[in-house]
């Protein structure tokens, strides 16, 4: 009977929280037209802008040295299996479509988890314990209006343009790999990436970044909202919004590659 | 002095009874625990009401309810004549644009200016030109003893300094009701007795109906029009200044005479060692 109830009141939690997330989105999608530069007086463009420079800008160079060390990783294993068949021509392969189709949106999505979402959930758990959430509630301006819209439009043109770069890092990475190795020079070794790159593994690489994106604004930002607690509920909401985001970003990655495994081939 | 003082309250008093704000039967609860338990109360256009209470005595959530921040699930809270329980967040939208709220940790925006702060109602809610809303919020600093602050972070002032800016940006949109949560709390007493006579001169100024929500008896006696005082989740007295000084209850009493309270014969007889 205890189990039972456990169960029970653990279902019923986990299904509130993905209500909350999906009454918090769609009131997130009705608000972001306001954020067209062509509307008001352009200031949630303006706070857009500033966000973008803070998620993707300076993410950058962190990210690009993750991915790059992830591309180099995977050539050296694969090395290791694929020389003893005398096939290392076959990193080309793996390494392209690899970083391309799964570990480039998903390095990416785990750097932005590190860097913005841990700092988004901060920052939005401190404005609710100031009571700077009920401050603008107040003076009529809704904070998922405010404050979640500039940082889900940053994240949504952020990502996906990050995820390129981390691509970009890994597949240059193997090139490396593969120039003291196979005698590959780098402009070989890029053309030939680019020759079996279909355009399939680049969109699907972007939907996932579109996606991942989403869980990690939305996420980070829930966590924020119902932060309880002080300074102490701060810290706790920030943990908590990291180990949420990766876990459904994870998950949102497998149920895209499997998806994409059988329906688009 | 003092005389006038007096015949103006009255004349506040008995001129409008037209309620801005009316809770009746309020119960509010979280969980197991009672917060408030069946509140009516009403606050009349143009008076200053101040509702007195301790720590824990509902207060503070009795003021929510009235902000629109909380939605009354029992009972009723009607703001000029908009019931906050079925309204819809468009009405409700609009019917903060006539409220100022000021709440008791300031509650300014740490990543804008001051500046910034007070402009924003302003550059959210009406359509007047920067330049124009720029001097308005020097103005509005200026009503409350601000210069020079515009480009200061709200952490870069202090704690007094920082109420007063979150009062400017409360009074932004002149608003016909302006809510005040603890003005004096953290405060020290000449400081505290600044924003006492702020809140005065505002009440001298303009056609304001002010709520304000504290436990310090000194500024409450001084600023009230009416007092509501609140115990437990109950409103034990409401009435005017001289009602409540007069007001023969005994908790009441002990609050005004600010007496602690009395320990029972077995805390005592174990204090004696008995």
């Amino acid at each position: 009977m205890m189990l039972l109830e456990s169960v029970g009141r653990f279902s019923i939690r986990q299904a509130e929280y993905v209500g909350r997330l999906a009454i918090q989105f769609w009131y997130c999608l009705r608000f972001s037209v306001r954020a067209s530069p062509f509307k008001g007086r352009g200031l949630r463009w303006q706070r857009t802008l500033l966000q973008m420079g803070d998620i993707g800008v300076r993410s950058l160079p962190v990210l690009c040295l993750v991915a790059g060390a992830t591309g180099l990783i995977m050539a050296l294993q694969a090395g290791a299996e694929l020389r003893r068949f005398g096939a290392m021509e076959a990193i080309v392969t793996m390494v392209g479509t690899t970083m391309t189709r799964e570990l480039g949106p998903l390095m990416a999505a785990i750097v932005v988890i590190g860097r913005s979402g841990s700092a988004i959930s901060a920052e939005v758990a401190t404005m609710a314990v100031t009571e700077e959430l009920d401050a603008l509630r107040a003076m009529a301006l809704d904070p998922i209006d405010f404050v979640l819209v500039p940082k889900y439009l940053a994240m949504l043109v952020m990502l996906p343009c990050l995820t390129v770069m981390s691509v970009f890092s890994g597949i240059l990475a193997g090139g490396v790999f593969a120039y003291f190795t196979l005698d590959l020079t780098l402009l070989a070794y890029l053309s030939r990436t680019a020759e079996i790159l279909l355009m399939r593994d680049i969109v699907s690489g972007l939907v996932k970044a579109v996606i991942f994106g989403s869980i990690i604004v939305h996420v980070s930002c829930l966590e924020g909202f119902t932060v309880s607690g002080g300074p102490v509920g701060v810290g706790h909401s920030t943990t908590s919004a990291v180990v949420k985001s990766i876990f459904l970003v994870v998950l949102a990655d497998l149920l895209c590659t499997t998806f994409f495994y059988f329906f688009w081939r | 002095m003092t005389g006038s003082t007096t015949e103006l309250r009255d004349l506040r008093h008995h001129a409008s009874r037209e309620p801005v704000i009316s809770v009746r039967d309020l119960k509010v609860r979280y969980g197991e625990r009672t917060v408030l338990d069946g509140v009516s109360l009403e606050i009349y256009r143009g008076e200053t009401m101040v509702i007195l209470g301790g720590s824990g005595s509902g207060k503070t959530t009795l003021l929510r309810h009235m902000e629109g921040l909380e939605r009354p699930t029992e009972g009723s809270v009607a703001v000029k004549g908009v019931d906050l329980a079925t309204v819809s967040s468009a009405k409700l939208t609009a019917l903060r644009r006539s409220m100022g709220v000021s709440f008791q940790s300031a509650a300014m925006f740490n990543s804008m200016t001051v500046g910034d702060n007070v402009a924003l109602p302003l550059l959210e809610h009406t359509t007047l030109a920067e330049s124009t809303i720029r001097v308005m919020v020097r103005i509005k600093l200026q009503q409350v003893g601000l210069t020079h602050v515009e480009d200061l972070y709200p952490t870069q002032l202090s704690g007094g300094m920082r109420k007063r800016a979150s009062l400017a940006r409360a009074l932004a949109l002149d608003p016909e009701i302006l809510f005040f949560d603890e003005p004096s709390a953290g405060l020290d007493p000449i400081i505290a007795a600044g924003l006492d006579s702020l809140i005065l001169h505002l009440k001298s100024a303009y056609p304001i109906t002010i709520v304000v929500v504290t436990h310090e008896l000194t500024s409450a006696f001084l600023i009230a029009d009416r007092m509501c005082m609140i115990n437990e989740g109950r409103i034990l007295a409401v009435g005017t200044v001289d009602e409540i000084r007069r007001n023969p209850d005994p908790r009441v009493r002990q609050f005004i005479r600010r007496e602690a309270d009395q320990p029972s014969e077995a805390s005592s007889s174990y204090i004696m060692g008995a």
